[in-house]
């Protein structure tokens, strides 16, 4: 075929214009270390992309939840330490203040102690973590969850609690609502009994202790009353009359899988209710203790009342701090999820980190052995259209 | 014939050959020559002698006329390639794109949810909003620059294609003018005018036809005339009457009309490949780029509506968004307009809408398509009585104020396409920031009544109630029977009243019994106890502040299907994504591939009509001998007069 000169010097730099331009791709490939700069260059690949970078920013969300979570709850968890410590130790004085040779005196000493340790349970009840939020108001974070009214600590939080997304599928509280971890008691709990009686009244009581939890009708609430001294009967919550029988000190008491000792001489109209996973603030049990503790106890009949009084506070007080720890193991188990959460999001987040490398990186290999190809196709392509250039018959003329 | 008029013929034949020949070196470079060739011929009748008959043009019109093809279509596709290019760059951006201000935007929720209550927590999410927004309304900003860019440019290929229809005009009088004077085909004048077809071609596709007499005649590829003979038609750049915002063509007719042409009549030429690249690229990628605009703004509205701002009121809208754009064709006979709303964001399309008043009926139809939408929308009536019409997720309102609607008018509907340009972020107060979703049930008891309502959750999808909900409790002895009661929840008219799950008989009367669990309008609650008639229970929103339902609940839309329902928006930009990749690879893989023909044809018609220097060279030497030995011939006859002269 017939080349024409402008065809010649067209074709070679066209065919140079491809090699650079092939060559300058490669070039930017290796600089950015991608494979997919553009769009174009692999359209499903850049668009796949789009979606798992999307999947790494969700599950680094998680992560970050996962974060806030794990401080809130191991914040709560030395919080719940020291409040199973404090009321461990309240335990402690009680059983001090059950000792019968203490005077007066001693005791409102024990009283002073353990006003002590209800001031600093309320402190940790009002704890705040670093934003200032309130730990134990549940989503009612704001303002102090337990505050005094008249004398007594009542509960102004909310009952419910924040969650937060830690995983695709897991809300996780991240806390626990003052009225679960103060006033709460665990299914488990004992039999809370507690005596109202006339004021001349020696009528004290030792249990209730469980003799058969199988038995019909455990676990409901019962009244036991004296119809006079000598007699009692014993109700259940709907006042049903369950027996009637005579009252002998120091005999114990059976019925529905429970039994109580009854001491001391009763009056009439006595009566001693027996609850089981009754709700019962630690505040108040303190409260009923520190009264009795901070009143004389110089009669018999008021002897009695004072370790009636030590007798359902000691119960209480097992009661709450069971219902402590066992809030503190589920904040336990909760941290633990976390962990396998975050092994487990770790994970994938590598997944999620190769799949978008394999998709949009570069194969360094075989884009340098690219890039030299494409160098000596230009230097080539280059050297041709130089050497043409020369060929001219004019030259020979 | 003497020697010396021999000799004289070859020297004047020698003199054109080497002049034909210098022209052909001096016009090696020049674009749009044709070599030329010296056709010599004897002389007649006497012979002996030569002649130059002809310079002849080599060029072949049917190679020409596919070279002007196919370079037409490159130089759509050229075009066509520079516009998505940048489009294709704009997405290519991985740090600072739409894709990960979206994820960071929810990562602030995130934060929000972790610290509802932290001001910083609610700043950032502003913040993020704020920068969000901006860079949706500096895409759409991009891309409306991109429009505008278009209309100019078409503005531009317009004037420079009225300019070369009125040379071609002007050269094909010129040229007959020439011949008929001269007799002699004025080369120079034919390449000028291959040429100018040739750089025709590659701004419009046009169609050549050549007169008996040589003369051209050039028509578009709908068959209207753009040269014809001595005279040219014009075209103009106009606003369409469809859309003002639009530049579109329209073409001067012999009769003195101006007549708006479709886009799709330009398919070559750099002009056919703009009108291709906006209406099937750009406008979908400002549609698209509008609805997931619309789609974020209208979801999370919808969400942040439902939840409680830190002073305990309703929350408000989160983004402000525009309303769809209507135009009434300025050709419409009356002054009739619609205006538009929103009414289901999830079904809006990126479609365009065209109506048309055709026999008292409203035909819809999507823009560039011919055929109307099935089912067609009926048009029905508001409170004002006002003609409607609603349609995928959109309520059109006829507004007749300024004249009752005629035959014939037609109206053009974009429900998206600006959008992504109106998106702003409307909160800019952090306690405004509806992150909570808190109720409360107070129960408020007969005497002996242990009833009890627990678990009061809120699940996905709820509302709150707006006033308290005040729950009446009867008890019939059929009830007590049972071991049951009678709740009527007296909710709100509309809310969706579920007991265990499922929709009770008479959600105004619910027969409940311990354990079951109640639920109004996503509110749900778990009744234990023994209740008393006459018990009632309260339902009331109970805002509080460290709570972060309604945080998790806006979160959790990130992989909601927001966009028409079915996509999230992470899927929809990345839909976008691969849209936008895919037309860019197809683009420059046609592209590369129309290049190499045009390449080839172009050395093909080249190799016809193209210098080439060594050819010329070679002929260089060879017409200075055929001079030399003329100028022999000459000398020889001089040499013999001499001869003869001499003799004494």
């Amino acid at each position: 075929m017939r080349i024409s000169t402008v065809t010649m010097f067209e074709s070679s730099l066209s065919s140079m214009n491809r090699q650079q331009s092939a060559f300058l791709d490669v070039g930017q490939q290796l600089a950015t270390g991608r494979r997919v700069v553009n769009p174009s260059d692999d359209p499903q690949a850049a668009s796949r992309a789009v979606s798992v970078s999307q999947s790494m920013a969700v599950s680094q969300q998680y992560a970050d939840a996962r974060v806030t979570a794990r401080n809130a709850l191991s914040q709560e968890e030395s919080v719940l330490n020291s409040v199973s410590d404090a009321i461990s130790s309240a335990k402690t004085l009680i059983v001090q203040a059950g000792n019968g040779t203490l005077s007066d005196a001693d005791r409102s000493a024990i009283g002073s102690e353990l006003r002590g340790i209800y001031e600093s349970l309320l402190g940790q009840a009002n704890t705040t973590n670093g934003n200032g939020d309130y730990l134990f108001g549940g989503v009612k974070d704001n303002a102090s969850p337990f505050v005094k009214q008249g004398g007594r600590i009542v509960y102004q939080g909310a009952d419910s609690v924040r969650a937060q997304q830690v995983d695709s599928s897991r809300q996780m509280p991240v806390g626990d609502s003052g009225l679960d971890v103060f006033s709460g008691v665990h299914a488990g709990s004992d039999y809370v009994a507690e005596a109202t009686t006339a004021a001349d009244s020696t009528l004290t009581f030792t249990g209730p202790s469980v003799r058969d939890a199988a038995a019909d009708g455990f676990g409901a609430s019962y009244t036991l009353t004296f119809t006079d001294a000598t007699t009692f009967s014993i109700t259940d919550g709907l006042g049903t009359a369950l027996l009637t029988d005579t009252y002998t000190a120091g005999e114990p008491i059976e019925f529905n899988g429970m039994s109580i000792t009854l001491e001391g001489e009763p009056k009439q109209d006595d009566a001693i209710e027996m609850t089981k996973g009754q709700d019962q603030s630690v505040f108040a049990t303190l409260e009923s203790a520190l009264a009795a503790l901070e009143s004389p106890a110089d009669t018999s009949a008021k002897q009695a009342d004072l370790s009636n009084t030590l007798s359902s506070v000691s119960r209480q007080l097992d009661n709450s701090l069971d219902n402590v720890l066992t809030v503190r193991a589920s904040v336990g188990a909760r941290l633990n999820e976390l962990d396998v959460l975050d092994t487990v999001g770790g994970n994938r987040s590598l997944n999620y980190e190769s799949t978008l490398s394999e998709l949009v990186d570069l194969d360094y290999a075989s884009a340098i052995s690219d890039y030299t190809l494409r160098q000596v196709g230009l230097q080539a392509s280059q050297k041709t259209f130089v050497d043409m250039r020369g060929m001219s018959l004019f030259e020979m003329l | 014939m003497s020697l010396f008029s021999t000799g004289l013929s070859g020297l004047s034949a020698a003199q054109v050959a080497l002049q034909t020949t210098s022209t052909n070196i001096s016009n090696v470079y020049t674009p749009g020559y044709n070599r030329q060739i010296t056709q010599l011929g004897e002389t007649s009748p006497s012979g002996g002698g030569v002649q130059v008959n002809d310079i002849e043009r080599q060029f072949n019109q049917y190679i020409a006329s596919q070279l002007n093809e196919s370079s037409s279509r490159s130089s759509a596709l050229q075009a066509y390639d520079t516009q998505v290019s940048q489009l294709d760059n704009l997405l290519a951006d991985g740090e600072a794109g739409l894709a990960p201000l979206m994820q960071s935007f929810f990562s602030s929720l995130e934060d929000l949810s972790g610290a509802p209550s932290d001001p910083a927590a609610r700043q950032g999410l502003i913040g993020s909003a704020d920068t969000l927004t901006a860079q949706f309304r500096a895409f759409d900003s991009y891309l409306d620059d991109m429009q505008s860019g278009i209309n100019g440019q078409v503005r531009d290929e317009v004037t420079q294609i009225n300019n070369t229809t009125e040379q071609l005009a002007k050269l094909n009088r010129q040229i007959s003018l020439t011949q008929a004077k001269t007799g002699e085909v004025p080369n120079n004048l034919l390449n000028q005018r291959d040429n100018l077809v040739a750089g025709l071609s590659e701004r419009i596709d046009v169609k050549l036809s050549i007169q008996d007499g040589g003369t051209y005649n050039l028509t578009m590829a709908n068959g209207q005339p753009l040269v014809a003979g001595n005279n040219s038609y014009s075209l103009e750049a106009v606003p369409s009457s469809s859309d003002p915002t639009r530049t579109v063509v329209a073409y001067n007719d012999p009769g003195g009309s101006t007549i708006e042409l479709a886009e799709s009549t330009f398919e070559g030429g750099t002009l056919g490949g703009l009108m291709t690249f906006r209406s099937e690229t750009l406008d979908k990628t400002q549609n698209q780029v509008g609805q997931m605009a619309l789609a974020l703004a209208e979801g999370f509205n919808e969400q942040h509506r439902a939840g409680q701002d830190l002073n305990g009121a309703q929350g408000q809208d989160f983004f402000a968004i525009g309303s769809p754009s209507v135009f009434s064709n300025e050709r419409n006979a009356s002054g009739a307009s619609f205006s538009a709303e929103f009414s289901a964001f999830s079904a809006v399309t990126t479609s365009d809408y065209q109506i048309k008043y055709e026999s008292g009926d409203f035909v819809v139809s999507r823009a560039g398509s011919k055929t109307p939408l099935d089912p067609q929308p009926t048009a029905g009536t508001d409170a004002g009585s006002n003609t409607t019409l609603s349609f995928d997720g959109m309520t059109l309102t006829l507004d007749e104020s300024s004249g009752a609607i005629a035959e014939g008018d037609t109206f053009l509907i974009q429900p998206t396409r600006n959008l992504a340009g109106q998106l702003e972020n409307v909160i800019d107060d952090t306690s405004k920031i509806a992150a909570s979703a808190h109720v409360q049930v107070t129960p408020s008891l007969k005497a002996g009544s242990t009833l009890a309502a627990s678990s009061v959750t809120i699940e996905d999808g709820f509302t709150l109630p707006t006033t308290s909900i005040q729950m009446d409790i009867s008890i019939s002895a059929a009830d007590a029977a049972n071991d049951a009661f009678t709740l009527s929840p007296n909710a709100p008219a509309g809310s969706q009243v579920l007991v265990n799950g499922e929709v009770p008989a008479d959600p105004s009367s619910v027969k409940l019994s311990a354990g079951d669990t109640l639920s109004i309008d996503g509110i749900s609650m778990t009744f234990s106890g023994k209740p008393v008639d006459g018990d009632t229970l309260t339902l009331s929103s109970d805002p509080a502040s460290g709570d972060n339902r309604n945080a998790l609940a806006l979160q959790s839309l990130q992989q909601g299907g927001l966009v028409e329902g079915k996509a999230s928006l992470s899927e929809a930009y990345a839909s976008l994504v691969s849209d936008v990749g895919n037309r860019t690879n197809v683009v420059q893989a046609n592209l590369s591939a129309q290049s190499v023909l045009t390449e080839q044809l172009t050395a093909v018609q080249q190799s016809e009509s193209g210098v080439n220097l060594d050819e010329e060279a070679a002929n260089l030497i060879r017409f200075q001998q055929f001079y030399q030995a003329n100028a022999k011939v000459i000398q020889t006859g001089s040499t013999l007069l001499d001869t003869i002269l001499g003799i004494r």
